[in-house]
């Protein structure tokens, strides 16, 4: 047991050390007052100043918050009212069928959402922007928030609901007080599942952003292919720190919650 | 259920909390207003200075946005949806616009500054007349080539890339256009050729340099070459200077028996909504200063006769980027092929590409 453990750690730190090498490299660059990544120069702050400095990208920054915030609270709520009807179809069949179609939109490839999202904008008239950012990214994340949270209603007992309903509890009072609580961490995993997704998404927004309007994947990309700048790197290691605080953010609601069991006291 | 009400409250404050503050940002940048020009460019393609002065000078407010690719522009603006004022694609790109009716024809009256370009530039086979398109940069296809990697070669003549000293040396762009052309040139035919018995012929010939191709690869051509990758590229001119910034050890030279000359050209897509503020943005790049300026800052090839004067004489004299006559005159256009040639060239490429590992 011992050198096997051993072996396993040390394969472990390797994997970790190839996955997290590029993100430190690029890290360390951001501070390289050289102005390329061959050979450190000197320390400076300089990149930092000009990602502040440019208004325009700024606006890019909140932009792209402002979609995540949006679409993954709207899809959530749409993503725990789909999983809610799928659990309750009744038909072993029709509930797989659902299912699967619901998958489907999880790995069909990005650039094909993207394409056929702007067909349809196109078609039907609306503005590429802002509405056309914020619905496909809607869309592409309600089934990942089902699939998050489905799991979690499957694993509830239904005598739980069953000993709501004799204790005269309506299905406002089943849905509020016992099934959401219960399923909560399924909700906050798809929350914030759909949040990275959203800020990093390319290939969908690629397709839809228009009209001067941009998110940060696609400027990053449009800035990137002409020569990288350094300001990349530092825009690169600011956004990268906030993923790591919401990680540790989810990872702390996700703590306060195995403490305090869902529904308190409803299970002995 | 209350702390998921109130998480989602809070998250839904915020985004509005932002929503203002971005939209306070974009009014105090005055992005909101009527009076706007969106310009659809290249990354990195424009001195950022010339757009505040351009604002500056006429009050309107300029939206600049970039594409990477000229097939990625083009799918935009054929989709519409979105309005495009101005846009900067390469020639074949506007032959293919123009034959799609996505072009706004120019008013030349509203562009008295187009006299500055050189006339060597205007009238060319993919826009006679210019009724579409303003030279905005131009180039060469080339040969970027680290001295001390290379054994004393120089490459005057694209034959020296069959040198066998350059075994496993020497990085292709993957354009068909780009490759078959040097085959082409190679062996003193046009670049444009399409006689079967000389595309065959430099099919053969560019077969048998294999043995010298180290790989064939996309935009990260500029990186590989920088970092000494390996000796030999073949490359735009745009990317070659790019790279001779980044390593001062290289150098680009265009091979005596011609090569392509390539253009990116403003044009007005027929998304535009501000025409008018479109044809003075195009006069406002054509002034002498602008164009000089804007040279200096992308380090491309400007066409505008009067800006180069103003160019400082280490840039101007540069024949790598500013090559004589007697070269310019042997450098061509590519040809709009038509959709059989194209795919037959891409063939072409393809086969070769097959056999070289």
């Amino acid at each position: 047991m011992g050198r096997n453990g051993k072996l396993s750690n040390v394969y472990l730190a390797v994997v970790f050390a190839i996955l997290y090498a590029p993100i430190a490299y690029l890290i360390f660059y951001s501070f390289n007052s050289g102005g390329h990544m061959r050979g450190f120069e000197g320390f400076t702050l300089e990149w930092y100043r000009e990602v502040f400095a440019d208004t325009r990208l700024l606006i890019i920054v909140l932009n792209t918050f402002i979609i995540a915030l949006l679409s993954s609270a709207i899809s959530t709520m749409l993503g725990v009212a789909g999983a809610l009807a799928i659990y309750h179809v009744r038909r072993k069949r029709t509930k797989n069928t659902l299912l699967s179609l619901n998958n489907v939109l999880i790995v069909s490839p990005d650039v094909i959402i993207g394409a056929s999202f702007l067909i349809l904008f196109t078609m039907i008239g609306i503005k590429l922007g802002f509405t056309s950012v914020l619905l496909s990214h809607i869309a592409f994340s309600v089934p990942i928030v089902v699939i998050m949270v489905l799991p979690k209603l499957q694993e509830m007992s239904p005598t739980l609901m069953d000993a709501a309903r004799d204790l005269g509890a309506g299905s406002w009072q089943i849905l509020t007080r016992v099934v959401l609580p219960y399923v909560k961490p399924g909700i906050f995993a798809g929350f914030f599942m759909a949040l990275t997704y959203s800020l990093d998404d390319f290939a969908v927004t690629f397709f839809v952003t228009g009209n001067g309007y941009s998110t940060l994947s696609v400027e990053i990309y449009s800035r990137a292919r002409q020569g990288v700048s350094l300001s990349i790197n530092a825009l690169s290691t600011l956004l990268f720190l906030l993923t790591v605080l919401l990680v540790v953010g989810y990872y702390f609601i996700n703590r306060r919650a195995a403490k305090t069991p869902a529904g308190r006291g409803l299970r002995p | 259920m209350k702390q998921l009400v109130r998480i989602f409250a809070i998250v839904f404050v915020a985004a509005f909390a932002l929503m203002i503050l971005a939209s306070y940002l974009n009014k105090s940048q005055g992005y909101s207003g009527g009076n706007t020009l969106t310009i659809y460019n290249w990354g990195d393609y424009i001195d950022p200075d010339l757009l505040k002065e351009f604002e500056q000078e006429t009050g309107i407010k300029v939206i600049y946005q970039t594409f990477d690719s000229n097939e990625a522009m083009l799918t935009k603006i054929e989709q519409g949806g979105t309005t495009f004022d101005v846009a900067i694609p390469s020639e074949y790109a506007i032959s293919k616009m123009k034959e799609e009716n996505l072009l706004v024809p120019l008013d030349h009256s509203k562009l008295p500054n187009l006299s500055n370009i050189d006339q060597r530039f205007m009238d060319l086979s993919f826009d006679e007349g210019n009724k579409y398109s303003i030279p905005y940069f131009w180039g060469t296809v080339g040969i970027v080539y680290n001295p001390e990697l290379v054994d004393g070669l120089t490459f005057e003549s694209w034959n020296d890339l069959w040198d066998p000293r350059l075994k496993n040396q020497i990085l292709l762009l993957d354009g068909a256009r780009e490759v078959i052309g040097m085959g082409l040139n190679s062996l003193g035919y046009s670049l444009n050729d399409t006689n079967e018995d000389h595309l065959q012929e430099a099919l053969k010939k560019l077969s048998t340099l294999t043995p010298n191709v180290r790989a064939i690869v996309g935009d990260e051509i500029k990186m590989l070459l920088a970092n000494e990758e390996a000796a030999v590229g073949l490359v735009w001119s745009g990317d070659a200077s790019e790279i001779m910034d980044e390593n001062d050890k290289l150098d680009y030279v265009v091979p005596e028996e011609g090569s392509n000359l390539w253009f990116d050209n403003m044009v007005i897509p027929k998304t535009a909504s501000n025409i008018e503020g479109a044809h003075q943005f195009i006069n406002f790049m054509l002034d002498p200063d602008h164009a000089a300026r804007n040279a200096e800052y992308v380090g491309y090839s400007t066409p505008n006769a009067e800006a180069l004067k103003l160019l400082p004489e280490d840039i101007s004299e540069d024949e790598r980027f500013y090559p004589d006559e007697t070269l310019t005159g042997k450098l061509e256009v590519y040809d709009n092929l038509g959709k059989k040639m194209l795919s037959h060239y891409n063939d072409l490429f393809l086969e070769f590409k097959m056999h070289s590992k």
